[in-house]
């Protein structure tokens, strides 16, 4: 569970995250907002990134904002971003083990991590292709897979399904409602796309201008008036 | 699309340090080859190219695995070559030990000198490099390399300048270029094998982009730390190996555009390839030689690679040792020997 308590991120005068409280506790909780809203700054700051001028972020008891970024992948946190960050250069089996290498897992057991996560995502046959022979969908894919391994404990995808077509968003749905029964992380997903969003996640956080909107059930938060208002730009 | 599915089947990926073992096959052949053919000119000039190449595959760690220019590797040779003339001249240490002491001293300097990478990146850290090569032109020309004298600098007077014994086991320069070869490929390999496991997964990560690579575990300042140390131990070997197949140092050869010339010309020949810098160190040697064959003044190589850095910025970003890797890639496709990775049962893998 995520729990954040008077977070405020500031930039001059501007503050992409004013006195947000939260507490986050869906097993995939999407996170939505009109542009310019906090969203992604929300992941930067869970992922270290950014610091924030006050405030206190919480995963399941542990002092996230205590920790560099890199110790923060050690406690379980991984992350995807709107660019996709795969590595051209390297094969598909070693972008996903690059990120083991740092946590001090046996290599026997890092061959069993790779296998079950790129079996997992669907990129068991491409193991061996470089990360610059892949298409959009499986580079996509292939940050999911980098996010399964190392007992992953909160992922953080930033519009996973950003490009993909209408069947391949098919896949990436079920693909996210089976990661937290296979691998036990909580996701916290941002999309555009609401019906990804309405499909995956039991709960949602809608931020608009830094600020908190609204957060329950996906279902409840999309129709309600002010959520319309804010993001779907819809007079109510 | 494939629906998510969990399987306990292991992936094996074939040929996963092959390269590995291409490299002392390759420069065998090349060797013997050498060997047997060249004149002692000849036999000088590859001997120096493959010090020299041995700096150009610190480039190739540097900005071909890491992205991180650095201009001033050439100095780095000449830290290398100092220390070892000082060492060979100052103490009866073995000739192997004194290039081993030469390599972690250039290291040693090639960390403090890489220091700047740790925020910069891109222009500024060339431009900041290629002012550490200037500032080392500066000094190496006023106190000169050791020769044999006394006192820290070890310089003596100009008729008792000693000239660098060789090792015992290369004497004559034929031998001496199998001695320079069999380190040459000593540190092909170690750059391989960095470059195959986890340091060159980290670096690959880094080159992507710093939070990406943060957000995988790795340690930005540990990681380039340890190539900047590898690439000032690889070139301080190579420039001991260059001290010992001359005997002695000039300090005029060690002038900053030699990093710049250097840089340049392992971009032409290629960065991502360990033969990449084998043909580097020819280039920057060999060219001059084979200008000065056909009566031509050996300062037109500059001409030459000029137009060559050109030619592979435009046409050839992965330079001549990219396009020789894409044909024999082209080749193998054609002879059918593409090989998918396979799966296997757990009991089968153990």
């Amino acid at each position: 569970m995520i729990r954040i308590e008077n977070l405020t991120v500031q930039f001059g005068a501007v503050k992409p995250l004013d006195d947000l409280n939260v507490e986050l506790d869906a097993k995939i909780c999407g996170l939505i907002g009109p542009n310019g809203a906090g969203k992604t700054t929300l992941l930067n700051v869970l992922s270290g990134f950014i610091t924030p001028k006050a405030g206190r972020v919480d995963v399941d008891g542990t002092d996230l904002l205590s920790l560099s970024p890199v110790r923060r992948v050690d406690l379980g946190l991984r992350r995807s971003f709107q660019t996709e960050q795969v590595v051209e250069d390297l094969s598909v089996y070693d972008n996903v083990l690059a990120l083991l290498d740092h946590l001090g897992v046996a290599r026997a057991e890092a061959r069993r991590q790779v296998s079950k996560a790129l079996h997992f995502v669907g990129l068991d046959r491409e193991a061996h292709r470089m990360g610059a022979e892949l298409n959009l969908y499986q580079r996509r894919m292939l940050e999911i897979a980098r996010g399964l391994v190392g007992a992953p404990r909160l992922l953080l995808f930033d519009e996973p399904g950003a490009g993909m077509t209408e069947s391949e968003g098919e896949t990436l749905r079920e693909t996210l409602l089976a990661i937290p029964d296979e691998f036990g992380p909580q996701i916290l997903l941002i999309d555009h796309d609401v019906e990804l969003i309405l499909a995956t996640c039991s709960k949602t956080l809608v931020l608009d201008f830094g600020q908190f909107l609204t957060y329950g059930p996906t279902a409840d938060v999309l129709a309600e008036d002010i959520v319309k208002r804010a993001y779907l730009g819809v007079d109510v | 699309m494939t629906p998510p599915k969990i399987s306990d089947a292991l992936i094996i990926l074939p040929g996963r340090y092959r390269t590995l073992w291409e490299i002392p096959v390759v420069m065998l052949i090349l060797t013997l080859i050498a060997a047997f053919t060249a004149n002692a000119y000849w036999i000088s000039t590859l001997t120096s190219a493959l010090a020299i190449a041995l700096a150009a595959r610190g480039i190739g760690v540097l900005y071909g695995l890491l992205g991180l220019v650095s201009l001033c590797q050439f100095a780095l040779i000449g830290v290398g070559g100092w220390t070892m003339l000082r060492l060979g001249h100052g103490t009866g240490l073995p000739f192997e030990l004194n290039v081993l002491l030469a390599g972690v001293v250039a290291a040693a300097v090639g960390v403090v000198w890489g220091a700047p990478a740790l925020k910069l990146k891109g222009l500024y850290l060339a431009l900041v490099t290629l002012m550490l090569a200037g500032a080392y032109q500066v000094v190496i020309s006023a106190t000169g390399f050791p020769d044999g004298g006394q006192g820290w600098l070890g310089r003596a007077d100009a008729i008792q300048r000693l000239m660098l014994e060789r090792p015992v086991v290369a004497q004559n320069s034929t031998r001496y270029l199998i001695y320079c070869a069999a380190w040459a490929t000593l540190g092909f390999m170690a750059a391989e094998w960095l470059r195959l496991a986890k340091p060159g997964r980290a670096w690959a990560m880094i080159r992507k982009d710093d939070r990406a690579a943060m957000s995988a575990g790795v340690n930005l300042l540990v990681y380039k730390i340890i190539a900047f140390a590898f690439a000032g131990f690889l070139a301080g070997v190579g420039g001991a190996l260059l001290a010992g197949s001359v005997g002695q140092l000039d300090g005029r050869a060690f002038a900053a555009s030699e990093s710049l010339s250097l840089f340049a010309l392992s971009v032409v020949a290629g960065v991502y390839n360990w033969y990449g810098a084998l043909i580097a160190g020819l280039l920057l040697r060999a060219v001059p030689s084979l200008l000065t064959d056909f009566e031509i003044n050996g300062y037109a190589a500059i001409v030459f690679y000029g137009t060559a850095l050109l030619h592979a910025i435009i046409t050839a970003p992965r330079g001549i040792a990219g396009q020789i890797s894409g044909l024999i890639t082209r080749i193998k496709a054609l002879l059918g020997r593409k090989t998918p990775p396979r799966q296997a049962t757990r009991q089968e893998d153990s």
